[in-house]
């Protein structure tokens, strides 16, 4: 079959140190990151552990709210999803778009949408309520929280925090970020990154133009590290 | 093993008569399987009587298996809650991913892959992407949408490395940013992505931006004759590319002779779009596509509303797949006042007046017979000082090319791709 073919021929070809070059922005300068085959792996086996402690395997259903640019940081989701069982589709980011992440939350027995941002959450105007009614689990931008609180949802969140990605898990406390990858500091309420593990993108006490604050410490899901809560 | 020209030599050069005992393989292995799993290919096929035991050839299922519409997709989703509109072969959750045609006519399609590593939509792509000459180690510039699924695996298939940065509305200036930093090879365009361009190209000297690049594919609409000259004055060698009634996409090799659709994994026809019968070779049909690699939702003689022409007849290239000329959508052709005429006749006209060159505009078309045309335009205003000036000739040079003076309705260029979807304007809108 050609889905067989064309990924034995694929084998065959050396594959680059590289898995993809994405984009953040600092104060409106943007921060170009590399991201091998090696990160992408360890960011899709974190992300699979934070999704299996959100109840996400076989039977669940997911919209991940992110298109192509944020692939570095939620390609590892949605490969993540997949190989826990559950089917994916994906919701872009534009407000025009947003009536897609509300055909899927309609039609399909989803069971989380991952990534809510405010644009999205917004675009969907009357619909949110349908969308909200049918009780997914809502992992939401730090844009989103409030709008979706205020509609009635208790969403998770999840914050791009430079290249790398923090999501909280079921018990709210702040999000858990991959400590064996990143390391934050928070100095003035602003946050800063450190690359602690061997990635591709190496950065010391980068500022991410982000404001929050950290905890540190046992959270009551069994993990250990850094918590973030992301306040602008 | 891929070699210097293509990135499965053995498939794409195929005989004309192993290709077709392929597809009569896999067709014979479809028919029974569908007719036992797709609630709508049943519905279909009982309702014209046709059983799985009539289709011992590929002559068979061409002659005998009934067509599916996107009505008929929408009506049993409507009738039946079935959300994919009885094109759903397994369960939901045997799927890996749900993803969609774009709606700019509509409802989006929801369709159904299952895999593994590489996305199936996208995988036969790699042999187009290695066509335009990407190759391990090269840098590409992702698409900006995903509705359809991953593209980039097409070019992580090829060995390459996708730099994933917007490319979508308003965000041109940075992807240029991109460019000149990681100078990859190769792009995906879209109509809205040429209007910014041509916008950036009075601040930027495009030549030296793309002179990494072996190629862009431009997809989504008609590439007016304004955007590829453009493209070519700044050495883009353009391929364009369209989707194969939903199943896969077809891309233009380096002999831009036609979009190459791959016959291993889509049967591809051109049927009259009345009669429903097959077309000869190279007269302008119906794209009709059957999957022949999706287990999950395969379209079955889907009827895409695609114009085309088609030959089988083998390509300068060296491939031997079949190739087709989009020419337009079905239903494309407007009548006011008694004069017919297509989208593409505005196209060309708005090209001629320079604050509407881009071509952005949208035919308000409650029906296909008007008494009125309405005409959404798109103008520079970076370039427009004065507005019923531009009004007036945009009036004079619709006017001259469809024979019907319009009634427009001038926008700023921004303010109507904000109304784009998945990278493209709806050209016919109802209101």
């Amino acid at each position: 079959m050609t889905l067989a073919s064309t990924t034995a021929a694929a084998a065959m070809l050396p594959r680059p140190r590289l898995w993809g070059v994405g984009r953040y922005d600092v104060a409106g300068q943007p921060v170009y990151f590399e991201m091998s085959w090696a990160d992408w792996q360890r960011d899709t086996d974190w992300a699979r552990a934070m999704l299996a402690d959100h109840g996400v395997g076989a039977g669940s259903g997911l919209i991940v709210v992110g298109g192509m640019p944020e692939a570095p940081w939620f390609d590892p989701v949605e490969t993540a999803a997949r190989e826990l069982g559950a089917p994916f589709s994906i919701g872009e980011i534009w407000p025009f778009e947003a009536f897609r992440t509300a055909m899927y939350a309609r039609r399909l027995p989803i069971t989380m949408i991952f990534g809510m941002d405010r644009t999205v959450t917004e675009g969907l105007g009357e619909d949110l309520a349908g969308v909200l009614a049918r009780e997914p689990a809502i992992g939401a931008r730090p844009d989103a929280v409030d709008v979706l609180s205020r509609a009635g949802a208790q969403p998770f969140l999840v914050a791009r925090l430079g290249p790398a990605l923090a999501v909280e898990c079921p018990y709210r406390t702040g999000g858990h970020i991959n400590g064996a990858e990143w390391r934050l500091a928070e100095r003035g309420g602003e946050l800063f990154l450190t690359t602690a593990g061997p990635r591709a993108h190496r950065v010391s006490h980068r500022a991410l133009g982000l404001r929050g604050a950290l905890a540190e410490g046992q959270c009551a899901c069994g993990r250990a590290g850094q918590r973030v809560t992301v306040t602008g | 093993m891929p070699d210097d020209r293509f990135f499965e030599p053995e498939i794409e050069t195929l005989p004309r008569a192993s290709l077709t005992a392929l597809q009569e393989e896999r067709i014979l292995e479809l028919v029974p399987y569908v007719y036992e799993h797709s609630p709508l290919v049943r519905q279909k096929w009982e309702a014209a009587r046709v059983k799985p035991a009539d289709i011992s050839s590929l002559a068979d299922f061409t002659e005998r298996a009934p067509f599916l519409t996107k009505d008929d997709i929408r009506q049993f989703r409507d009738e039946a809650g079935d959300p994919f509109g009885g094109l759903l072969c397994t369960g939901y959750h045997a799927a890996s991913t749900v993803f969609s045609t774009s709606g700019t006519t509509g409802d989006a399609t929801m369709y159904a892959h299952a895999w593994d590593q590489w996305h199936p939509f996208w995988a036969a792509t790699a042999r187009d992407l290695w066509e335009i000459g990407v190759r391990p180690g090269d840098y590409v510039l992702g698409s900006g949408f995903k509705m359809r699924g991953p593209l980039y695996h097409a070019e992580q298939m090829c060995g390459a490395i996708p730099l994933m940065v917007s490319t979508g509305i308003g965000a041109w200036a940075g992807a240029l940013d991109a460019i000149r930093r990681y100078r990859p090879v190769c792009a995906t365009l879209t109509g809205l992505a040429m209007a910014e361009l041509d916008h950036l190209s009075r601040s930027t000297d495009m030549k030296d931006v793309f002179s990494s690049f072996k190629g862009a594919t431009f997809a989504g609409e008609p590439l007016g004759a304004r955007a590829r000259q453009q493209l070519e004055s700044w050495g883009v060698e353009v391929f364009v590319w369209t989707s194969t009634g939903d199943v896969t996409a077809a891309f233009e090799c380096r002999q831009h002779n036609g979009c190459h659709a791959w016959e291993d994994c889509v049967l591809l026809e051109a049927v009259d779009p009345v009669s429903g019968a097959p077309v000869a070779d190279g007269e302008l049909g119906e794209l009709v596509a059957t999957s022949l690699d999706n287990p999950i939702t395969p379209m079955v003689r889907f009827r895409s509303d695609d114009i085309i022409r088609m030959t089988t007849e083998p390509c300068g290239c060296g491939r031997t797949h079949a190739r087709f000329w989009p020419v337009g959508r079905k239903g494309d052709e407007t009548i006011v006042a008694g004069r017919s005429f297509v989208p593409t006749d505005i196209w060309r006209a708005l090209e001629q007046v320079p604050e509407t060159a881009t071509a952005l505009f949208q035919l308000v078309r409650p029906a296909r017979e008007l008494d009125e045309l309405r005409v959404r335009v798109g103008y520079d205003p970076g370039l427009t000082a004065s507005l019923a000036d531009v009004e007036d000739r945009v009036a004079e040079v619709i006017m001259a090319a469809v024979g019907v003076a319009p009634v427009l309705e001038l926008l700023p260029e921004p303010d109507l791709m904000a109304r784009g979807r998945g990278g493209k304007l709806p050209r016919v809108v109802k209101s």
